[in-house]
């Protein structure tokens, strides 16, 4: 503690004066989502892309599920991390349109650790694993998508050929969707 | 023989005792301190829930802080108490 207590009053003797080399301090959500980058840990369905690679608080996840309704499909998402991460989530998009109950026509995604169920112990690992449950287990309940919900839980094969429609590009229900195959 | 001592230099090391080695809330490490402090030590203290788990008391009160209603551990959604023991 001596070294400690020295340092501290260093630090208050030089509290007016800048630092050396005026080097711009990494904020709280940089130093943490630098550790959640470095120790991501994908699927092998998920990948990720980074438009400015210096700029780790925006990029893309990309999944391609390999199994479920949504195989062969291709979803890109766009994170936004706030300066208040990991204190709240990260806003997360859906920038492809897909036939789903929990994703809506804006891109807005219903996933309770998105929201509600948030807390600051989650990673971008947490919601990736999230999102790729979402394409393998649509939930009906608390729907964004009222219609998807409602044909998903009386006829799992119609949802099923409307999914297919949906990505191979066309009309689902007086809306449409662009082709999303792999 | 004598010995004389001239000088001598006291060192001491000092760790927290804790469950883990990193916040879980900032993912510093304990003996760090969270992103907001520059020195470890006193300034940047533990501080541990009933339930059993611990962040840097900045981290977990910033958090409570912001859960108006409901508050409760980030680990464990138990409702949150500060272990005064």
């Amino acid at each position: 503690m001596i070294k400690l207590f020295s340092l501290k009053q260093q630090k208050k003797d030089g509290e007016t004066t800048p630092r050396a080399g005026n080097q711009k301090k990494a904020s709280a959500a940089q130093l943490r989502i630098t550790k959640d980058i470095n120790e991501l840990n994908l699927p092998k369905t998920c990948n990720t892309e980074f438009p400015d690679p210096d700029d780790l608080l925006n990029f893309k996840l990309i999944i391609c599920p390999d199994e479920g309704f949504y195989k062969t499909g291709r979803f890109v998402f766009s994170f936004k991390v706030g300066p208040n991460y990991p204190h709240e989530p990260p806003k997360v998009k859906c920038e492809t349109q897909v036939y789903h109950p929990n994703i809506d026509q804006q891109g807005n995604v219903c996933l309770n650790i998105l929201r509600e169920d948030w807390k600051p112990v989650l990673t971008i690992n947490s919601i990736v694993y999230g999102l790729q449950y979402l394409f393998l287990e649509p939930n009906p309940e608390d729907p964004l998508n009222k219609e998807a919900a409602e044909v998903l839980s009386s006829n799992r094969r119609v949802f099923e050929t409307n999914v297919q429609k949906a990505m191979r590009g066309g009309y689902v229900g007086g809306i449409y969707f662009e082709r999303c195959l792999k | 023989m004598k010995v004389t001592i001239k000088k001598w230099t006291g060192v001491a090391t000092w760790k927290w005792v804790a469950n883990d080695d990193n916040c879980g809330i900032c993912r510093m490490a304990f003996d760090g301190c969270c992103p907001d402090c520059k020195l470890p030590g006193d300034d940047c203290p533990l501080v541990w829930g009933q339930c059993s788990h611990c962040f840097h008391m900045h981290c977990i009160v910033k958090w409570l802080q912001s859960q108006p209603v409901n508050q409760q551990c980030p680990m464990c959604r138990q409702e949150w108490k500060f272990n005064n023991k």
